[in-house]
């Protein structure tokens, strides 16, 4: 008990410390909260593009496809707020030796890592992907109930740990290729998928893919289904079996990258 | 003469720089293939219940979003921005405002000849995935008014994007970090330009409106013109009449903000 209390000291510090910052450096919380609502507002702009010209996708209707979308950008607005600077920022300081850092803390060096700074714009635009699944859920007649929410919110949290490990896995290359500049647009390349409704996927190879091999579409798809009433705990069983896979093969690989570490320093 | 040999030397540098870093621009035009991946199954998905969008069927939108994939990596301005705002806070800028070189124009060079390099490339991946959708591919008749006219726009179109690059590189002169601008007129470009969806489905009134703004002409201009949703000579002409005047005007911008930028900026170290 007390060693966890230890741990969530330690996050309420950073918590703490990610405030201050903000605080100092006002206007850049600004430009970049404006500027992930502005790629917000251009996804969905391209749904309203879409609808106006179409009844559906692939089955699903405008309002639908706003709440995958929503889910799809609460997801990546989570993963922004709590860990994408820290994860980006391993690669960094690998090549410059100042991961050193992080290996002299009293704790657990994935903990510390992946939890040092967190992003108060991402979190804030967080709430406007929740107003987006709120408004479509008002169109589509959906009653918001509290034991609705909490599955929601516990699917998308299973999610976020799918997410989270993705990008752990990608950064942790670093400790083998140096040089791992591409990885954020590998990332939002395959998160771009997350966003596609799952039976949009025809063909063998691209549902293999997409729907199996990499965790994207589902990852999205099975909240967004629960909002509409059409869940299948079988799916939920495969997310949640996902999450526990994805994670697994993320922390080894981060370990076996550590035991590779040899500083950099002169 | 000499300005023709000065800039041609830094142009042949750029090559060789651009050629070191092919693997990278083959890793991009990979990740391109798979974001085309995404486009044909939303776009084939949206397309499964109405035969048109705009006029246009789903072979003619797939194949305009092939059009703007290979345009990107032709007239499109990668990273020149965040470049250019390295070589402001590095002081790198810092020589040639002793030597007798032309920032605009040297940047210019390296620019044109990566583009050369990147254009070229990525017929690579482009050939390579060719068997998957060479079927969608769908052509209007390739008359020479439709030929010349895109060559031009393609032409401006990357004159325009440079410049605006370059401007924005500019920024830091008056800001720390520009990568917030950068990646917000990014968000923008994406939209207003054409490379999410074919402008012309805008509703009517916007897409009116947005014409007469700069973003269309850095991508969806020459790619409608080269994909038939441009359809008269008359159409293509005042075109290329407003994107002529947008790369005046950018130039213009430009020369203001070295100029500004200029009476700001402390040289330090030696």
């Amino acid at each position: 008990m007390r060693f966890s209390m230890h741990y969530v000291r330690l996050w309420l510090a950073s918590l703490r410390y990610s405030i201050v910052r903000t605080m100092m450096f006002r206007f850049d919380f600004l430009l970049w909260t404006v500027v992930e609502f502005a790629w917000m507002a251009v996804n969905l702009l391209l749904i309203q593009v879409i609808y106006d010209h179409t009844e559906s996708v692939a089955g699903w209707g405008k309002y639908e496809m706003l709440l995958l979308v929503g889910t799809s950008m609460l997801m990546q607005r989570l993963l922004m707020g709590f860990f994408w600077t820290n994860l980006f920022e391993i690669g960094r300081n690998v090549r410059t030796g100042q991961f050193d850092f992080y290996l002299t803390q009293p704790g657990q060096p994935l903990f510390l890592v992946s939890t040092r700074k967190l992003d108060p714009d991402g979190l804030a635009n967080s709430l406007v992907a929740i107003g987006v699944i709120v408004y479509a859920l008002r169109h589509l007649g959906l009653p918001i109930t509290v034991g609705g929410a909490a599955l929601y919110a516990a699917l998308v949290s299973i999610g976020l740990v799918v997410h989270y490990s993705l990008l752990l896995l990608l950064a942790s290359l670093t400790f083998w290729i140096v040089k791992t500049e591409g990885i954020e647009g590998s990332y939002f390349t395959i998160a771009e998928f997350s966003r596609l409704p799952r039976s949009a996927f025809k063909s063998l190879v691209t549902t293999v893919v997409f729907v199996y091999a990499l965790p994207a579409v589902v990852v999205s798809n099975v909240p967004a289904s629960a909002l509409l009433g059409r869940l299948d705990w079988l799916h939920v069983a495969w997310l949640a079996g996902l999450a526990l896979a994805w994670l697994a093969l993320a922390v080894t690989v981060f370990h076996r990258g550590l035991r590779r570490y040899t500083s950099a320093s002169s | 003469m000499s300005l023709f040999r000065k800039y041609g030397h830094v142009f042949a540098v750029g090559l060789q720089s651009a050629l070191v870093y092919r693997w990278n621009f083959f890793i991009r035009g990979s990740f391109s293939l798979v974001h085309l991946c995404l486009i044909f199954i939303l776009w084939g998905a949206a397309f499964s219940g109405v035969d048109q969008m705009g006029g246009f069927d789903v072979r003619q939108t797939l194949t305009y979003f092939i059009v703007v994939l290979a345009l990107q990596f032709m007239v499109g301005a990668f990273n020149e921005d965040y470049q250019i705002g390295e070589e402001i806070r590095n002081g790198l800028i810092n020589q040639f405002l002793l030597k007798p070189v032309n920032y605009f124009g040297y940047r210019l060079s390296l620019f044109a000849s990566a583009r050369l390099v990147s254009g070229l490339l990525v017929f690579v991946p482009l050939l390579a995935a060719s068997p998957w959708f060479r079927d969608q591919l769908t052509f209007p008749a390739l008359e020479p008014w439709r030929l010349s006219a895109g060559l031009a726009a393609m032409v401006l179109a990357a004159a325009l994007q440079f410049t605006i690059a370059f401007c924005f590189g500019l920024l830091a002169f008056w800001f720390l970090e520009i990568q917030g601008f950068v990646i917000l007129s990014y968000a923008i470009e994406t939209c207003l330009g054409g490379s999410l969806f074919p402008l012309d489905l805008l509703p009517r009134g916007v897409f009116v409106v947005a014409q007469y703004l700069p973003f269309p002409y850095q991508m969806y201009f020459p790619a409608a013109i080269l994909t038939g949703r441009i359809a008269t000579p008359e159409e293509a002409t005042r075109g290329l009449a407003i994107q002529a005047a947008w790369v005046v005007i950018a130039m213009i911008g430009a020369r203001l903000l070295w100029a500004g930028g200029l009476r700001k900026h402390t040289a330090v170290g030696g």
